[in-house]
């Protein structure tokens, strides 16, 4: 057993919200297919540093371990990526764990991303449900709108796109590619479209679509390859016609 | 509702084009004609100084200082919404971006120098632009090096601004549109690039 192959991990640290950051060593017994969450678990377990040191295990948030909830989403190498569906083989080593920044950080790789769902809700992330409907008498929806709306449905809110946004943080009040993009799903909808005025005017305040600096960061991680760049494109189109009826209208 | 945000960046958006890029466009052409040596840029000179001074005063007031002013100042507010991180993430659009912030913030103090001496200072000050006075003023290499890092720097900005426009406007939706017009702009930026550097040198060269 002492010359078993392991992983070495550099994991970022912070014991509170406040606290400073510092960082950790480990060493994961490895194993084939081995994930970023599974060697997590690992530490979980046994909790000692590559010294040999015993220290608390490392915090982190998971839930559906097949990339569908976005609960794991951290730093690994320098980029936003979910946890769960990162490959211990597919990357290199040493592999480094930090906490997504942009978001506050609750303790170690464990973040509030309680800032995506107020966004949703600025946007009118909903649908003004009026009852349900036999097939025959729901709304007809075109197959091919259908089909965007599915793909833009995808999003589980995990905030790789804000992480990687340089125009999201701290520094700045936008609310990111993920809730901008969501208004267009709820646009598309049969009935979501009534509120599409409502939705457009929300993205044309502060912190809404205009603070999209085109840097395109967002849907190169996006981890289920939302097409986020064109829908952007395709909501500036339609708040410059919003803009239009908001002038020549009233 | 007012949206006071969307109608400023979107204001912002147009000033760089219309008139920023504009005067770039006009900036380069004139100044290219100090390759056909002294006679040839002093008699350009002489053309703009056709129009009557009232006129343009008025055009350089309205037209150009407060469309620049506003661009500029507004721009450094967005530039200072950005945390750049092409290192991180190092796609071709995410190294655009950051240098368009970049440029930004060399440009507004490029700008401000510029304007102060050349505009204000030497030719309000009574001293007309000419082939001789640039020359001089050429002739002392961090000068010379602080131009063409400025023009070249405003060059970039503008096609780069080009590029985000037509995304910002929703005129190119897709990535296929997007990456051909960015290829198109940066071929243009080259191009005037080389433009710029024929002019500059040629005041070397007569």
């Amino acid at each position: 057993m002492a010359d078993q192959k392991t992983v070495h991990f550099i994991i970022e640290r912070q014991d509170t919200p406040d606290s400073k950051p510092y960082t950790e060593e480990f060493l994961v017994p490895y194993r084939p297919a081995l994930n970023v969450v599974a060697a997590l678990m690992e530490i979980q377990k046994k909790p000692v540093t590559k010294d040999g040191k015993k220290t608390t295990p490392v915090v982190w948030e998971c839930n559906c371990l097949e990339k569908v909830c976005g609960a794991c989403m951290m730093v690994i190498n320098g980029k936003a990526r979910q946890a769960c569906a990162t490959l211990v083989d597919q990357i290199s080593q040493p592999i480094r764990l930090a906490p997504a920044r942009t978001f506050p950080v609750i303790r170690d790789l464990q973040i509030d991303r309680s800032v995506m769902f107020e966004s949703l809700k600025r946007i009118q992330g909903w649908v003004e449900v009026d009852g349900s409907w036999e097939v025959n008498t729901a709304p007809i929806q075109d197959p091919n709108v259908a089909a965007t709306a599915y793909e833009i449905s995808h999003c589980m809110t995990c905030g790789c796109c804000l992480e990687a946004c340089p125009n999201v943080g701290p520094q700045s009040d936008f609310i990111g590619p993920a809730p901008t993009v969501q208004s267009y799903l709820f646009n598309l909808n049969p009935l979501g479209k009534f509120d599409k005025e409502k939705r457009l005017n929300a993205l044309m305040e502060k912190g809404g679509i205009t603070s999209c600096g085109n840097s395109q960061n967002c849907v190169e991680v996006c981890p289920k390859d939302i097409k986020l760049t064109t829908y952007l494109a395709q909501l500036n189109r339609d708040v410059n016609k919003q803009a239009l009826k908001n002038i020549f209208n009233k | 509702m007012f949206n006071v945000t969307f109608y400023i960046r979107r204001l912002h958006s147009i000033c760089g084009i219309v008139p920023m890029g504009l005067f770039l466009l006009e900036h380069i052409l004139t100044n290219a004609e100090a390759i056909g040596g002294p006679a040839a840029f002093n008699e350009a000179i002489g053309r703009i100084a056709l129009i009557p001074h009232d006129i343009m005063l008025v055009i350089e007031i309205f037209g150009l200082a407060i469309p620049f002013l506003f661009h500029m100042l507004y721009g450094l507010y967005i530039t200072l919404q950005a945390k750049n991180n092409p290192a991180q993430y190092g796609y071709v659009r995410n190294w655009q971006f950051a240098l368009q912030r970049w440029t930004a913030i060399f440009l507004f103090v490029f700008l401000i120098i510029h304007v102060v001496d050349l505009r204000i200072f030497t030719k309000g000050g009574g001293t007309p632009i000419s082939y001789e006075l640039l020359d001089q003023m050429f002739n002392n290499a961090g000068w010379f090096i602080f131009y063409l890092v400025g023009m070249i720097a405003a060059i970039f900005h503008f096609c780069n601004g080009v590029t985000t426009l037509c995304m910002t406007w929703g005129i190119a939706k897709g990535p296929r549109i997007q990456t051909f017009i960015s290829r198109v702009m940066m071929l243009v930026c080259l191009l005037l690039s080389l433009v710029t550097i024929a002019f500059m040198i040629s005041y070397k060269m007569h």
